[in-house]
């Protein structure tokens, strides 16, 4: 009940008309940015951080959030349309989506991409409003030491569990760790990794780094390839964008579903988008009473994926909100947002900023309704960006890049830094390196750092103390689980496989 | 550059933050963990992964997906990047003596080439418009800092 007095607490503000316009513009970048190729609500949010010096944080934090959901409903238009995932989780819904459009029913295929969305997104949110208050309950019993232990985990389920291959993985969230070292060392002040440069003794940027892994990294991969010179056969929007009732029907079950997937898997460390839509998929293709459709254009398979997809983006919310803990590349550069205002993350977010983080809440829900109203009537309108081409496409986008940084500080020294994060974005693309182990490396290795000298300073210097307090112990057990069992079963099933 | 060479970068970077752990000034405070003690676990960490990548690159197991059939680069490769990175450079030396709007639409000219756009007056108009909005709505309606448009305006 205490969450639903607060809960109505937040809708009071995120109803007032400044926080809804800012609702409502982030819900537009985000569903732009969800279409566009090479640009996503990571980037984004990174560039869209100077900003945070001029306006109130809670009108900011209602744009983030419009961002992010916005480009989860986005991306789908771009899989529908063009075969081409705006976003990695929107790749299965291409399968059948795209295969919808050939025949003739793109405006099916968006009408249950949205709604679903819609649907699954209100789930997800209601289960973030109910939920979020007993995980911050069960987390102010954390000490440094469980801290430390939790940031081990997510930073192992990150790297380990994402991507193609935890080695990867690993090497990507070292180089993050490492880079996260730089700057003064906020305990004693003593200068870590500079080069004697002062530029560097505030650390590096996290939108420096953002940006040029993402669309710096991008665009200079594109370039190199140079096959991204003509836009994309983009499908014609035929048919209607009512739903048959056979059609919904077919799609209600597959929402919730895909709701029941996404949300608890997209809570957990590294559980992310992309699993419980590839889950989902399957999910319908086995329940469904038309599996030989199955390939050719089967409405369940774009139902599930896409409720999967927004739910998955409410639980990635949870334990940034609850344990200051990000999950994914976008949810670290929402923390560094946080940290960019001065407000403390971790279980007292919801105590000492309960209006901010209820007004975010509830402003999920509102920008639910925005984006089904957004997102169908205006699919001309984001067909037609997708006809841009690419050249003034990325020179649009790596400009804004430039002047996002640039902007931050005045610092033609970053301007720099953004073109080297771009040259390592390039290489990672290239030998296929995940970029959410660094960036979540990046952000998290001074915090980490400063909850393990906390913890050994109460424990006096005794490293048991990971290994002894049973909460630690056992975070500390399931991340080690997560590093062995893995390259295990795979072995495991390289000798069943002979 | 291949999986091998892109090892040895790796450990090449590994010795590099290695020789900044030694210049790291000792801490004047008595404390259970110092300054070095983080910095030093995950410099060792990375050299560990970097050598076990290298081994496996050395092995043939890590991937390049330039090689892959369809995401290989087309001729003129090194000129496209570096017509995209130049531009970067382009907006570094210019943005202080010549403001934000001219070295914006120069880096905008230079993407747009490493994307087989001509260098011309369309290119010049459409890149003069991207950084002239984009200057504009950051600069003056957000109040984000992007110094004066041209230098002889604001």
């Amino acid at each position: 009940m205490e969450a639903f007095d607060a809960l109505m607490g937040g809708f009071a503000i995120a109803l007032q008309p400044t926080t809804l316009l800012w609702g409502f513009v982030g819900c537009f970048i985000g569903t732009l940015v969800g279409v566009l190729p090479g640009i996503g609500p990571a980037l984004t949010i990174a560039l869209l951080l100077p900003l945070t010096y001029h306006v109130p944080a809670t009108s900011m934090f209602v744009m983030f959030a419009g961002i992010y959901y916005g480009a989860a409903y986005g991306g789908s238009t771009t899989s529908i349309l063009l075969n081409t995932p705006g976003e990695s989780a929107a790749v299965v819904t291409a399968l059948e989506g795209n295969k919808m459009a050939r025949n003739g029913r793109a405006g099916q295929a968006l009408a249950t991409a949205a709604i679903g969305s819609f649907v699954a997104g209100t789930i997800g949110t209601l289960a973030l409003t109910f939920f979020a208050p007993l995980v911050v309950d069960a987390a102010l019993a954390f000490g440094p030491a469980e801290y430390f232990s939790l940031m081990v985990l997510s930073l192992v389920a990150v790297s380990a569990v994402l991507g193609n291959s935890m080695l990867r993985g690993l090497v990507a969230l070292g180089l993050g760790l490492l880079l996260g070292m730089v700057g003064i060392d906020l305990q004693t002040g003593q200068p870590r990794f500079t080069f004697g440069r002062p530029e560097l003794l505030d650390g590096i940027e996290v939108t420096v780094a953002a940006v040029g892994l993402f669309a710096v990294g991008e665009a200079l991969y594109l370039a190199w390839q140079g096959r991204e010179t003509k836009t994309g056969e983009v499908m014609k929007l035929s048919g209607s964008l009512w739903m048959s009732k056979q059609d919904w029907a077919r799609s209600w079950k597959a929402w919730l579903r895909g709701a029941f997937f996404g949300f608890p898997i997209g809570a957990m460390p590294a559980g992310g988008a992309e699993l419980p839509t590839l889950l989902s998929y399957y999910t319908e293709k086995k329940l469904s009473k038309h599996p030989e459709e199955f390939g050719h254009g089967a409405i369940e398979g774009v139902a599930g994926p896409e409720a999967a997809n927004n739910a998955a983006a409410a639980g990635v919310l949870m334990p940034l909100l609850t344990l200051g803990i990000p999950t994914s590349a976008t949810a670290a550069i929402m923390l560094s947002a946080f940290e960019g205002y001065g407000i403390q993350t971790g279980p007292q977010l919801l105590s000492q900023q309960g209006g901010l983080v209820w007004t975010l809440i509830a402003s999920l829900y509102i920008g639910n309704v925005i984006l089904l109203i957004l997102n169908l009537p205006l699919v001309s309108l984001w067909v037609k960006l997708l006809k841009i081409p690419p050249p003034w496409l990325y020179a649009g986008i790596i400009v804004i890049s430039t002047a996002g940084v640039y902007g931050a500080g005045n610092s033609v020294f970053n301007v720099g830094l953004l073109f080297v994060f771009g040259l390592l974005g390039y290489l990672m693309r290239r030998f296929d390196f995940p970029a959410a182990p660094l960036i979540v490396g990046l952000i998290l290795a001074p915090m980490a750092e400063q909850s393990m000298r906390q913890a050994l300073t109460i424990s006096q210097g005794e490293w048991s103390t990971f290994f002894t307090r049973p909460l630690s112990g056992s975070l500390m057990a399931v991340a080690a689980l997560l590093l062995i069992v893995p390259p295990l079963w795979k072995q495991w099933r390289h000798l069943q496989a002979r | 550059m291949t999986p091998v060479r892109l090892a040895l970068l790796l450990l090449g970077v590994c010795g590099v933050a290695a020789w900044q752990l030694t210049v790291i000034p000792p801490s004047l405070m008595q404390m259970t963990v110092g300054p070095v003690l983080a910095p030093a676990a995950i410099v060792a960490a990375l050299t560990v992964v970097a050598l076990l990548y290298g081994l496996s690159a050395w092995r043939g197991r890590q991937v390049d997906l330039s090689q892959e059939a369809g995401q290989e680069a087309l001729p003129g490769s090194t000129t496209r990047m570096l017509s995209l990175l130049g531009g970067g450079v382009a907006f570094i030396a210019l943005v202080i003596p010549l403001g934000f709007v001219l070295p914006g639409t120069l880096c905008g000219m230079c993407i747009a080439r490493a994307f087989d756009a001509p260098f011309n007056g369309k290119s010049l108009l459409i890149c003069g418009l991207i950084a002239g909005v984009f200057w504009f709505v950051f600069a003056r309606l957000l109040g984000v800092g992007l110094g004066p448009a041209l230098p002889w305006l604001f």
